[in-house]
């Protein structure tokens, strides 16, 4: 049958040897991949088939003295999207108008999200604390979009809602360079951390490490099951000395008055304990944790940070002149029954001084003086007691400087008086000590350092760094944190002086112008003070403390109503609520408002001429 | 015609005895094996019962083709040539005109409900038409013309194919037809330049494309820069056209300087092929569609990853990888199972066997296969004809190429070409296809003793 010649057999061996050569190539990569690299591939197959979704651990808690919680943690849904290894089937767009549509949310935004996600290859938050109707409405997203899930975590919940937001502060997210440095203790860049306040002073002790599900995915990124489960720790517990009462009365009381506007603070004479600190306008926490991104947008656009308990100087007015009269007592420039009279206005090198009651007070001495707030009186005793005496005790009494108390922002006010003049070169002249004298002038203080020296005017002279922490719990076994009282100094006045003055101010609310702290059944004793304000309407304050009877005095208060006009109507109910709150009471109601506060006319209480006074 | 079937069914008792039963064996091996992986790669995607059911039926089918196959005397073959190559170039023409588009080919056709892929059936065609041309011309084998007008020969079937357009199919045409050319004898300095010149007019993309990802930001006057310069059709090229004459200029002038006998024509082959593939490389370069770059891209450096045209190639390597010894288990392999291997059932089934079955799965369908090449190239061996002997050479080429580029392909080794491994991958009409042409190799060794 052949028609040809011989067939060329060697030429088939050939391709023989170069088929068998291409085996044992293929060969020889076989047992290098599977036999001497398999480690190596089966963790490259591990990491395709399994990824790890974050759970937020649940921050420390925030206690109140009472063991009430004031910062917790809520359960909430989270939309996490976990992007596909295969990403050439994956087509984002309709997922994140999908999304945006059922969030609320803006397309773009959610598309840059989920592309940032693909790139980095690995999973993202969408959206947080998700509302149950909406998380119903997502799960069936879920069925459509490989990649879509829900999860459960912990969120920082705020039981109170607006409720010491400065001091408390609030949760958020962290800009890009804030994330850089945090990376390398465990941040992830969804993580949000605390912001101000406490929640920014403390974020090492609130977080706890967070946990993790490494979840078992397919190509395009489904979840199949949980492989492993890695748990969170919960962050350390941080019990305060507030008490959640006196500063749910402060919040509230504050935010009832006319301008909404002011600050209150309460401190424990006895140790220095803060027992409510309130800034308002204050904020609610957790709308920056709000599923609509219209709420979050519009709180931080109202926030406001500044805390005027401590970042804000007011000039203290009448509530200086317990002060100023301790040092005329201690230093025996007047007695308690030395009076004066009081014509309504005051001479002094040509000028009049006013007093804010126009027709008189007549005849008073200390403690009527100190009742019906005299400015004659005060301008009388100032000028006997001289500035620089009054200057020395105001110092002892902290003002002027910080109190130290750890929180940003703290300032220190400004104490006037010839000391301080003396540095700056000016001369000091006695018009300048009538203003000292009722608290006027250039003298600013922040409601803290009032709150600080009203605890001092207490307890005969303890000045206190006010302390918020009870104690820190740590999570990992560490013994307590417990923080000790500190005194930072002491008022040197002698004992008949401190009851004098105590005297006074418990006569300013049994029968002067503290009238509407008189509570049955406690011993309160106060001071109001209605201070001149060049920018506007006078800011209205109310310092107070209050004891049981036979008890020493348990808390101190200063309130401070911005534009607030007069102090006894508009400071004073603040604080009658907060002691009130503190010390467990119903309002009786039956003495307020005192009538002598009633009658009081808003008025500048005095006249400052232009020119230099001698 | 009657008389030769009813010789045919009188041998068939005596064939037994001379049946090669390690060949089909080997073939019985692959079928099993590549069944096994199948039906666990499969099990994810969403027609199971239906691919399964496919594929027993090819199965049945495939298995009755290689009995006939076997039975029937392959010369017929040989006897009726020009009906064998009409019904090539009819089949595949016929797939241009009838053929359903899917994934952008005009590659199926549909016919009483069941869907075949005409184009490797065509090559087998063309490989016994060859083999019968090539045996005519045995006399002649050393001419160029022979060599020319077998290329002739099977230059309309490969551009029909590549109209469709399968390129991956038109490529397994080449072993085959350069197997066959080079079994018969053909000139080895023909053969060289003429494949030589299809090499390298394959390989000068490639180069560009090497350029291109490897030194992306190389400067126009290093190296990578001025061979992408001459891709520009502009006076680079012209320069390494040039560059090629001198070279072959001064080769001749260095081989008559030490004597060396061969033709000056020789000489002045090289520039012209040089510079003849470089053209044609440049063309196609031009002509290379977006997906054929990626997967040159993707296989010269997986990492880069050009909208993902390496995922394959990576995941591919990381499922063979990972199976380590003994495998993951059938059903088991996260590659597989969780769908990051892509083509599981079908063109990355290697790769599913790597992962579910490890080495020793890998090197017995590795071994098997060297048993089948083996098998065949003995059955060349032993042809009782010349004809018998060129069709087993074209096959094993064939074979031999398919394993290669399959293979080579799941371990990272060749681009992503979209071939099957014959008997293993998943797909119907391949499996009857490639039955039926190794029932033709069963059959040549059978009657290897020319009493029959």
């Amino acid at each position: 049958m052949s028609r040809g010649g011989a067939v060329p057999q060697e030429r088939l061996e050939i391709l023989w040897s170069v088929i068998a050569a291409a085996g044992l190539v293929l060969g020889l990569r076989l047992t290098q991949m599977q036999l001497v690299q398999a480690a190596e591939w089966r963790q490259a197959a591990e990491r395709n088939r399994s990824q790890m979704i974050h759970q937020n651990a649940p921050r420390g808690r925030i206690y109140d003295r009472h063991g009430v919680a004031v910062a917790a943690n809520a359960p909430a849904f989270s939309l996490i999207f976990l992007p596909g290894k295969d990403r050439r089937r994956q087509d984002l767009k309709p997922l994140a108008r999908e999304l945006a549509r059922q969030l609320g949310r803006d397309p773009d935004d959610l598309l840059e999200a989920l592309e940032q996600a693909v790139r980095e290859e690995s999973a993202v938050r969408l959206a947080e604390n998700l509302p149950t109707q909406t998380m119903f409405r997502l799960s069936e997203l879920k069925t459509l979009y490989p990649g879509v899930d829900l999860i459960v975590e912990a969120r920082r919940y705020y039981p109170f809602g607006r409720f010491a937001s400065h001091l408390l502060g609030y949760m958020g997210k962290m800009g890009q360079r804030e994330w850089r440095e945090r990376k390398p203790k465990g941040y992830r860049v969804d993580s949000r951390t605390g912001r101000l306040g406490l929640e920014k002073i403390f974020e090492d002790e609130l977080r706890g490490r967070d946990g993790g599900l490494r979840m078992e995915v397919d190509a395009q990124g489904r979840l199949k099951r949980v492989l492993d489960k890695i748990p969170w720790e919960a962050g350390s517990n941080i019990h305060l000395t507030i008490d959640a009462a006196v500063q749910r009365a402060a919040d509230e009381g504050l935010r009832a008055t006319p301008t909404g506007r002011g600050a209150a603070v309460a401190i424990d004479p006895r140790n220095g304990d803060l027992l409510a600190m309130s800034s308002q306008p204050d904020f609610d926490p957790n709308a920056f944790l709000s599923t609509d991104p219209n709420e979050v947008k519009s709180t931080v656009l109202e926030l406001s940070e500044f805390n005027n308990a401590i970042s804000g100087a007011y000039p203290p007015g009448s509530t200086f002149k317990p002060i100023a009269g301790l040092a005329a007592l201690s230093e025996g420039r007047m007695r308690p029954e030395d009076t004066v009279f009081c014509p309504g206005h005051f001479e002094l090198g040509g000028r009049t001084f006013l007093c804010w009651e126009h027709k008189g007070h007549k005849r008073v001495s200390w403690l009527m003086g100190l009742a019906l707030s005299c400015d004659v009186y005060f301008y009388t005793l100032g000028l006997r007691t001289g500035g620089v005496a009054i200057e020395r005790y105001a110092r002892a009494f902290g003002l002027g400087q910080k109190t130290s108390i750890p929180l940003k922002g703290e300032k220190s006010g400004h104490l006037f008086g010839p000391e301080a003049r003396e540095k700056t070169g000016k001369g000091w002249y006695d018009g300048d000590t009538l203003n000292l004298a009722i608290g006027q002038g250039e003298l600013t203080v922040t409601p803290l350092q009032m709150a600080i020296a009203t605890a001092a005017l207490a307890n005969r002279g303890s000045v206190w760094r006010p302390r918020y922490i009870q104690k820190i719990v740590y999570s990992d076994g560490r013994p307590d944190y417990v923080p000790k009282p500190e005194r930072r100094g002491l008022v040197p006045a002698r004992d008949e002086a401190w009851d004098e003055v105590q005297r006074g101010l418990e006569t300013v609310v049994s029968s002067g112008t503290g009238g509407s702290v008189r509570i049955p059944g406690l011993v309160t004793a106060g001071k109001t003070g209605t201070a001149q304000n060049p920018h506007g309407e006078d800011h209205a304050w109310f310092v107070v403390y209050a004891a049981k009877p036979g008890e020493p005095a348990s808390i101190a208060i200063a309130v401070l109503v911005e534009n607030g006009g007069h102090g006894g109507t508009m400071a004073g109910p603040v604080a009658r609520k907060m002691i009130l709150a503190y010390f467990g009471m119903k309002d009786p109601g039956a003495s307020r408002p005192a009538p002598v506060a009633a009658a009081v006319p808003v008025v500048p209480p005095i006249f400052v001429p232009h020119g230099v006074m001698r | 015609m009657t008389l030769t079937m009813a010789r045919a069914v009188r041998v068939q008792s005596g064939l037994s005895g001379r049946v090669d039963w390690t060949y089909i064996a080997a073939v019985a091996g692959l079928i099993v094996a590549g069944s096994l992986a199948m039906l666990s790669a499969a099990s994810t995607t969403t027609f199971y019962s239906s691919i399964l059911q496919k594929h027993f039926i090819a199965l049945t089918f495939g298995m009755t083709l290689f009995a006939l196959a076997l039975a029937f005397n392959y010369q017929v073959f040989q006897d009726q040539s020009r009906f064998v190559y009409g019904l090539a170039i009819l089949i595949v023409a016929a797939t241009l005109i009838l053929g359903k588009i899917s994934r952008g080919q005009r590659s199926w056709v549909h016919l009483f409900g069941f869907s075949f892929q005409p184009a490797e059936m065509a090559r087998t065609l063309v490989v016994l038409a060859l083999a019968d041309f090539l045996d005519r011309r045995a006399r002649r084998i050393g001419d160029l013309s022979t060599v020319l007008l077998g290329l002739l020969l099977c230059a309309p079937v490969m551009i029909l194919v590549l109209k469709q357009p399968d390129f991956s199919t038109t490529l397994t045409f080449v072993p085959a037809i350069f197997g066959m050319l080079f079994c018969a004898g053909a000139d080895l300095f023909q053969l060289a330049a003429i494949f030589g010149f299809g090499g390298a007019a394959v390989l000068v993309p490639l180069i560009y494309t090497i350029c291109q990802v490897r030194y992306p930001l190389a400067p126009a006057h290093s190296l990578p820069g001025m061979i992408l310069a001459t891709s520009r059709m502009g006076w680079a090229t012209a320069a390494a056209i040039l560059l090629f004459c001198t070279i072959g200029f001064v080769v001749w002038r260095l081989a008559s300087w030490m004597r060396v006998q061969i033709k000056p024509a020789a000489f002045a082959a090289i520039p012209i092929l040089l510079s003849a593939s470089l053209l044609s490389g440049i063309v196609m370069q031009r002509g290379l569609k977006g997906y054929q770059r990626n997967r040159f891209v993707a296989w010269i450096a997986p990492q880069s990853d050009v909208q993902g045209a390496s995922y394959n190639v990576i995941q591919s390597q990381i499922a063979v990888g990972s199976g380590g010894m003994w495998g993951k288990g059938l059903f088991s392999g996260t590659q597989s199972q969780l769908g990051f291997l892509p083509e599981r059932h079908t063109d990355f089934v290697f790769a599913n066997v790597g992962e579910e079955m490890g080495f020793w799965g890998t090197s017995l369908i590795l071994g098997l296969y060297m048993i089948l090449l083996w098998r065949i190239v003995a059955a060349a061996r032993q042809a009782r004809d010349r004809y018998g002997y060129l069709v087993c050479a074209g096959l094993a080429s064939t074979l031999a190429f398919q394993l290669v580029l399959n293979v080579g392909m799941c371990l990272g080794l060749m681009p992503v070409a979209g071939v099957p491994l014959p008997l293993v991958s998943y797909g119907g009409s391949s499996l009857l296809v490639t039955l039926w042409t190794l029932g033709i190799v069963a059959n040549i060794y059978a009657r290897r003793y020319a009493l029959l």
